[in-house]
């Protein structure tokens, strides 16, 4: 292993080392299943990516973008970090849009909030078979945030729909992945009738996750199902 | 025995590349390749990304094995969750060469590109590359698609090389 | 320039902590209705949070029937506090007495631990405690009159929390711990508040509403 050790610094100018030596490459990946890190560290960096954010924008619009843009390439690097983890057997790459969403809903959602999202449903209106949408009940990033009413279109769990986009883009199936509050107006369409009601009551952040296909995934899913 | 290994983005467009030789049966870890047609290598890679985009969909298998050949140049791939491919060309020794060799190393990874041996051999390879590229990747100064210039990753590549081929 | 100004014309008696305050606001923030015979216990009546520049920034009554002030009432209520909390601060003539006697007990603590774990064989001291801060004075903490009971809680910001209860409401302390822990959750941690400035949280408004109504209901 000595001829691992880094090199010095002469054979690469202008790069340096941690003084201990140890690279990001002498660092193991995997992490303890109880490892946990404190939720009021995250809610008080969260707000500040919130308010770094939210400096000279001029729509809502425009804030929950930036947001995504925040989530995005965590999304891309935690693809290939959970797959890495996930032990040989079942090391697949996702081929079709219900192995990659199921990979969200579990995989992903475990290793971000420490449990699975609440709820994966398809659009039911049969002119758009390419929305699908993750719900979660209650968003760990929107715990501790209230949305003043002149922002009622916001949802800062935008931040997480740009983890999820990432995780869909990295994947080779590019979607657009927008959040949408539930809690206030209606619950989801899908769910059932007096249980619909009482969910609005119990969950006032209920959030829904729009995921919206590039038509060339369909596309492909058409071609591969025949095939 | 002589190897390329390049790793391409997700535009096709080259990350990392590296030149190394065989280190069992007393190979000295040099590569090989013939002078004048070293810099078909490339090429050679670059269409086979053609076959591997048909079999990546075909298997969520991110082991693609060996999927392409180029007279004696055999292509192997590794595609990662994030669609970046590994790919590895190897070339036996030339024929006469081989012949010589045969003796006593019918079953190498040198003499059998295509044998199981050979595919374990560069399954383990890839995957220790794997566990190095995501490394590299938790780089928060990293992005999709960048040039991976580090030079401990390097080292760690080729010593996945010495270790397995 | 300004506690002379909050306290103009009123007769303020106020001994911190020896005797039972009693201190003249007037007009009272709010009153029980005491026609309704049913209703004299309610628990916790109202909060009211106070910023450190004496600025009001949270107000909010729990249950139905209480007399309301108006908004500007209310503004000045607060001020007049703050200005009355400051002067009670300072109103303190065990002060100098008091810290030179803590000192004297801790020195003598220190002496003695000292000696102590020599005898025991431990010897693992940390080098002693560092002296410590006396705490700062901190003014009014309880204020009780025929109809409520006011507890004020001073943070180290200097935010002031006022919650007003009823006379026989029990375990005030651990409320007021409760809602500072509800403030530093779903205030401080929320993006969109702005420090020291009026609380708009319907998240803050809703978790303090479910607990008070919580402890109201246990009663």
């Amino acid at each position: 292993m000595s001829n691992m050790t880094p090199v010095k610094g002469k054979e690469q100018p202008g790069l340096r080392y941690p003084s201990n030596g140890k690279t990001i490459y002498h660092r193991p990946l995997n992490r303890a299943k109880t490892s946990e890190l404190s939720q009021a560290s995250f809610a008080y960096l969260f707000s500040e990516m919130v308010g770094y954010a939210s400096k000279r924008i001029v729509s809502i619009q425009d804030l929950e973008k930036r947001l995504n843009t925040q989530g995005h390439p965590i999304g891309l690097k935690l693809l290939d970090l959970l797959l890495h983890r996930e032990p040989a057997r079942t090391q697949t790459r996702p081929l079709t849009i219900i192995t990659l969403l199921h990979l969200i809903k579990q995989q992903l959602w475990t290793h971000l909030f420490g449990r699975a999202a609440d709820g994966l449903e398809k659009s039911s209106d049969p002119t758009r078979p390419d929305e699908y949408m993750i719900i979660d009940n209650e968003p760990l990033v929107n715990r501790y945030i209230s949305v003043p009413r002149d922002m009622s279109q916001l949802n800062c769990a935008a931040f997480v729909a740009g983890i999820i986009e990432g995780v869909c883009d990295g994947s080779a199936f590019p979607a657009r992945v927008t959040a949408h509050s539930v809690g206030k107006q209606q619950a989801a369409p899908a769910a059932e009738g007096e249980e619909g009601g009482e969910g609005k009551e119990m969950w006032p952040g209920r959030t829904v996750f729009l995921v919206k296909f590039l038509p060339e995934v369909l596309e492909r899913e058409s071609f591969l199902a025949k095939g | 025995m002589s190897y390329y290994f390049a790793i391409v983005g997700t535009q096709d467009n080259p990350l990392f590349e590296h030149e190394f030789g065989t280190s069992k049966q007393g190979g000295d870890g040099m590569s090989r390749f013939n002078e004048a047609a070293r810099h078909m290598n490339q090429f050679i890679l670059h269409s086979s990304l053609d076959i591997v985009e048909e079999v990546q969909w075909g298997t969520g298998q991110m082991y693609l094995k060996h999927v392409d050949k180029f007279f004696n140049n055999y292509v192997s791939c590794y595609i990662t969750a994030g669609n970046i491919k590994f790919l590895l060309l190897h070339q036996p020794m030339t024929p006469n060469s081989a012949a010589a060799a045969s003796s006593r190393s019918s079953t190498s990874i040198a003499a059998n590109p295509t044998s199981p041996q050979t595919e374990e051999a560069v399954r383990n390879f890839f995957v220790e590359v794997y566990e190095n590229w995501v490394k590299t990747i938790m780089n928060p100064f990293y992005r999709v698609n960048m040039e991976v210039r580090s030079p401990v990753f390097r080292q760690r590549v080729a010593a996945a090389g010495r270790k397995y081929l | 320039m300004r506690l002379t100004a909050s306290i103009r014309g009123k007769s303020v008696i106020c001994e911190k902590k020896i005797t039972k305050p009693s201190l003249a606001i007037s007009p009272l923030p709010i009153c029980l209705n005491t026609e309704d015979t049913n209703n004299i216990r309610r628990g916790v009546i109202a909060l009211l949070i106070i910023n450190k520049a004496g600025g009001l920034i949270y107000n909010r009554t729990f249950g139905e029937g209480l007399n309301q002030l108006n908004s500007n009432d209310y503004l000045v209520l607060a001020g007049t506090f703050h200005g009355v909390h400051a002067i009670t601060a300072r109103l303190n003539p065990l002060r100098e007495h008091q810290a030179a006697h803590y000192y004297a007990q801790q020195q003598q603590q220190h002496h003695h631990s000292a000696s102590g774990s020599i005898g025991a064989g431990s010897g693992g001291g940390q080098g002693g405690p560092l002296p410590s801060r006396p705490e700062p004075p901190s003014g009014l903490e309880v204020m009780e009159t025929e109809n409520f009971r006011l507890q004020c809680f001073n943070t180290q910001t200097g935010t002031k929390f006022l919650l007003f209860t009823d006379t026989m409401q029990a375990n005030v302390d651990v409320a007021m711990r409760k809602v500072y822990e509800l403030y530093a959750d779903y205030v401080m941690k929320n993006p969109f508040y702005q420090l020291e400035m009026p609380v708009r949280c319907d998240m803050f408004d809703r978790k303090l509403n479910s607990y008070i109504r919580e402890i109201n209901n246990s009663r």
